[in-house]
């Protein structure tokens, strides 16, 4: 900076010469001089916050784009638990309840490179990529040029594979044994099994990690070296494959989206076959979709998880309770007149059934109205715990990581109201294997079981829900369902098949209900004179379409299907087709007293 | 005598002052404690125990100091800053002498109601004492070398102290903060490029270092920069954090997987999941649209500072807002660049989201110095 003197000399003399003050001359000079330093102090200020300004927008940038790439990077499945415990090998097998193998262990071999190792990169690269379609010869060169000293290539090889890749012939290139999870049925019995991941790798080894299911509900069970012994279940592979084979036929036939079957024993809660469609290979378990529905999923277990308005089924509770209550016997009269108005709501009939109906007759023929008087009669304060001491307002106890998310869904307040819509079946919503314990305990004798999926071999022990006369009534009472009402095309000669059907408009997303989207169910029990399983078959958004017009009541869907399943799978339970008790003795039985 | 003691007659009094808080930085600020909250809630798996309650708590406290500290007049701390500074500098040398150990190293003083980590402390009052020395130092000696020296010293002793916790992380942190203040005030660049220099050679000796009898770091420290550098290498061991970070921040995609959804950090993968490596949880469950909010937060914060610095015009309270700013600023550029594999993992809390006590209150009272800054500008 070159620097004004602060007086300079020709200036003072001039103005000397002029009588003006020279001293004027300095203070001017002094100020543009504090002037010009302040400038310069702002200046350079100004600078350096430039110059840390353009430092954030960097950082900030750079993390940016570190995270949109992490964003765009394909998600995978998530790894291995921390854990201190040595890589454990040897998962114990899972078998069916008569012994036969549903998931057991396979020695395979990984393969992986340590290029340090290697003699001919590029011939090893080509001959990988020739074995491997999936390598690319580039990818592999590039990554073993690089200065990694380890590298993975395939977790698992076929003995074909593994031959091929010996031959190459490469020192750098090694193989270490490893474990792998295998299910010889395939999808039979997917959502029961769940699947496996690895979790920590090593070169010798690899954890192998239960990720849903079975697997993971039993992780530790199956991981535990003193326990090799296989686990049993309670599924009977037989009866699991022709539950699935007729059920995946019954989804097509009535252009369904999803359908699922529970089968179960009365006595004992467990659970004879599962099977929730669309499924998938825990052989090669896809990965969860972000997008989308995750119920639309074939990962979605809809007899576990999936909770939905199961319709009139429900209608039996209601029933079942007024007989216990001593309120009603079957031939009860009650007013059927439509429709019922309660406040701002009104309840329906499908059709109009006349000005009354018997209480058998309002389950035979599926009256709203008379069911919602029969509620009425019980009152909210006796339903609930009705319904909570038959399971339904609390997440299933089955055995399935998937099962506490299956939670009901219930009223926040119990009005009376809902107590009316309960009682057909709507404002609640359960999961189909919800519906089977309920109706297996009040049908066995009337004590509670809880499903299980672990092979058991005496009756469970519950507390009692109705009493032994009312299960027998309810056990006629749907069987007349079946031989004169709803679920007439649900009859299998020779095992006396009782049941109650169920349509339920499906909710909308963001409220109200569709008109043409359903969730039929139909409810199951044979043989209905002495009750030893339980069939609840549901079908997702199915139509019926041999009629004139599109059909979509479980009488039209879910029953045909529920019936073919029995005609297949009876048989194979042991039962012996029977010539049905004479009807007469069956309503004297029942009436008397 | 400064500049500030002049000004007095025209900035608020009383509580008229809560008017002229900078309310949106104070928004900003409860907003992104916030998102602490809920990550913390949806880690916990849904409950408010152990973490999120706490952690409100801390909150609460934090910003009723940060008003208290706001309502006192900026050249009250300025007076305050040298004592200040001697104060943490002995709580630094007394962790040495007493402090309680933990995860390997000596980093805090159990105060009774709640554990002191003093270097947290230091990060701000070593900002308070430079942000002094320069506004008390004449412009025109602030590039001699012996009036360079003595805020080097100031910086270096409590580095050296935070160093041998040992906490590398802290302890870069202070240095980097402090030279932000001085690179503020304008000490002339080439001092930066020399120590940019020294520190390259430094790196370089480390590295050299290593495995001789003279090696300068703990193995630990050098298995950290080698996992950095490639975390392929230990996929189970040391690199674990990274790898498992990455794949967590690669499933959360562009939307998450959704409110209380992430499995990577639920279901126990992810170690430090409601400490360091939090921003995880936040990228798996909202995806990059929540993480690059929670940044744009972030951004806005230091934003605010930025003009809170312009707008006041003594030297001692806009060093201190820019220190206080890059200090800010460095907390969470290094916990994101750490958790997205682009740092080395340095134990440093995402600022006002990690579950951490005396971080969160320490932090809150810095931006309440920031605050009174703020409110006792001159008009």
């Amino acid at each position: 900076m070159t620097r004004i003197p602060l007086r300079p000399l020709a200036r003072i003399l001039n103005a000397r010469a002029s009588g003006e003050n020279p001293d004027l001359i300095e203070r001017e000079n002094i100020a543009r001089r504090h002037e010009a330093m302040r400038d310069k102090q702002r200046h350079q200020a100004e600078g350096r916050l430039v110059v840390m300004a353009v430092v954030f927008t960097v950082a900030f940038s750079v993390v940016g784009m570190q995270n949109f790439k992490l964003a765009a990077t394909e998600p995978t499945e998530p790894r291995a638990a921390v854990s201190t415990s040595p890589i454990a090998a040897q998962r114990a097998d899972i078998t069916d309840r008569n012994g036969r193998v549903l998931a057991t262990n396979l020695l395979t071999y990984s393969l992986y490179a340590q290029p340090h190792l290697m003699t001919d990169k590029e011939r090893s690269a080509s001959e990988l990529a020739a074995i491997f379609p999936d390598l690319k010869e580039e990818d592999l060169l590039r990554r073993f040029n690089s200065s990694i000293k380890f590298m993975w290539i395939k977790k698992k090889l076929s003995p074909e594979q593994k031959q091929a890749v010996h031959d190459i012939g490469d020192p750098g290139l090694l193989f270490g044994p490893r474990e792998m999870r295998l299910y010889p049925n395939g999808r039979l019995a997917a959502h029961v099994l769940g699947g496996t991941s690895f979790g920590r790798e090593g070169v010798h080894s690899a954890e192998v990690i239960g990720t849903a299911g079975i697997e993971r509900a039993f992780d530790e069970r199956l991981r535990d070296p003193a326990r090799p012994d296989p686990l049993k279940l309670s599924i009977d592979l037989t009866v699991q494959s022709a539950v699935r084979q007729v059920l995946y036929g019954g989804m097509k036939i009535m252009n369904a989206k999803g359908a699922t079957a529970v089968l179960m024993d009365v006595r004992t809660g467990e659970v004879i076959s599962l099977t929730s469609l669309p499924d998938f290979d825990p052989n090669d378990r896809p990965q969860p979709a972000l997008q989308g529905d995750p119920s639309d999923s074939p990962l979605f277990n809809r007899a576990v998880q999936g909770v939905y308005e199961l319709g009139s089924t429900f209608k039996v509770f209601a029933a079942a309770q007024a007989l216990d209550l001593g309120l009603a016997n079957p031939d009860t009269l009650y007013a059927t007149k439509g429709p019922l108005t309660w406040g701002r709501y009104r309840i329906r009939d499908f059709h109009d059934y006349g000005p009354e109906l018997s209480v058998t007759d309002i389950i035979v023929k599926s009256s709203n109205i008379g069911t919602a008087r029969i509620a009425m009669q019980i009152t909210g304060a006796r339903q609930k715990p009705f319904l909570a001491s038959l399971g339904l307002l609390e997440a299933t106890p089955i055995e399935l990581s998937e099962a506490p998310s299956g939670r009901p869904l219930t009223p926040e307040r119990w009005s009376e109201i809902s107590t009316m819509t309960i009682s057909y079946g709507h404002g609640i919503s359960t999961s189909p294997v919800h519906l089977a314990a309920a109706y297996a305990s009040i049908l066995n004798g009337g004590t509670r079981v809880k499903p299980t999926l672990l092979r058991r071999d005496a009756p469970q022990k519950g507390d009692r829900v109705v009493s032994q006369k009312t299960s027998a009534a309810m056990g006629g009472i749907l069987r007349q369902v079946v031989s004169r009402g709803t679920a007439s095309q649900g009859d299998v000669e020779g095992y006396a098949v009782g049941g109650k059907t169920g349509t339920a408009d499906k909710p909308k997303p963001r409220g109200g209900y569709y008109k043409d989207r359903v969730i039929a169910t139909f409810a199951s029990a044979f043989p209905s004179h002495d009750p030893k399983y339980v069939l609840i078959v549901t079908l997702d958004e199915p139509t019926e379409t041999s009629g004139t017009k599109p059909r979509r009541t479980a009488g039209w869907t879910a029953v045909p299907v529920a019936a073919e399943i029995i005609r297949r799978a009876a048989p194979l339970l042991g039962l012996r087709p029977e010539i049905e008790p004479d009807k007469a003795f069956e309503v004297t039985r029942v009436s008397s007293n | 005598m400064s500049y500030l003691e002049y000004t007095v007659k025209r900035t608020p009094s009383g509580l008229r002052k809560l008017l002229y808080l900078n309310w949106p930085l104070v928004i900003l600020l409860a907003a992104v404690s916030g998102v602490g909250f809920l990550m913390l809630y949806s880690v916990a798996g849904g409950s408010l125990s152990p973490w999120a309650e706490p952690q409100m708590k801390r909150f609460a406290l934090g910003m009723f100091l940060m008003f208290v500290v706001a309502m006192v007049p900026i050249w009250f701390w300025r007076n305050m800053a040298g004592l200040a500074y001697l104060v943490s500098l002995l709580l630094l040398v007394a962790v040495e002498l007493f402090g309680s150990t933990g995860m390997g190293a000596q980093r805090w003083i159990n105060l009774g109601f709640m554990r002191l980590q003093p270097s947290e402390l230091m990060k701000v009052t070593l900002v308070m004492m430079l942000a002094t020395y320069y506004d008390w130092l004449d412009v025109k000696r602030t590039s001699r070398i012996l009036w360079v020296l003595i805020p080097v010293a100031l910086i270096l002793v409590p580095t050296a102290l935070v160093l041998r916790q040992p906490d590398l992380g802290t302890a870069l942190l202070l240095m980097i903060g402090g030279a932000a203040v001085m690179f503020a005030a304008g000490v002339h660049w080439l001092y930066f490029a020399l120590v940019a220099a020294l520190a390259g050679g430094a790196v370089t000796s480390v590295f050299v270092s290593r495995g001789t009898d003279w090696q300068l770091l703990k193995d630990y420290q050098y298995r950290r920069i080698d996992t950095f550098l490639d975390p392929s290498q230990d996929p189970l061991g040391a690199g674990y954090h990274i790898t498992q970070s990455k794949i967590a921040l690669g499933s959360g995609g562009w939307t998450g997987r959704g409110f209380m959804q992430g499995t990577q950090s639920r279901l126990n993968f992810l170690p430090e999941k409601h400490t360091d490596f939090i921003f995880t949880t936040l990228a798996e469950e909202f995806g990059f649209v929540g993480a690059s909010s929670l940044l744009a937060l972030y951004a806005l914060i230091v934003v605010f500072c930025i003009a809170t610095a312009i707008a006041t015009r003594d030297r001692f309270s806009s060093l201190m807002t820019m220190g206080i700013a890059v200090t800010f600023f460095l907390f969470f550029a290094v916990n994101m660049s750490m958790v997205m594999g682009l740092a080395p993992v340095v134990g440093v809390p995402l600022p006002l989201v990690s579950y951490g006590g005396s971080a969160m209150i320490v932090l809150l009272v810095a931006f309440g110095l920031v605050q009174s800054a703020h409110v006792h500008r001159p008009r």
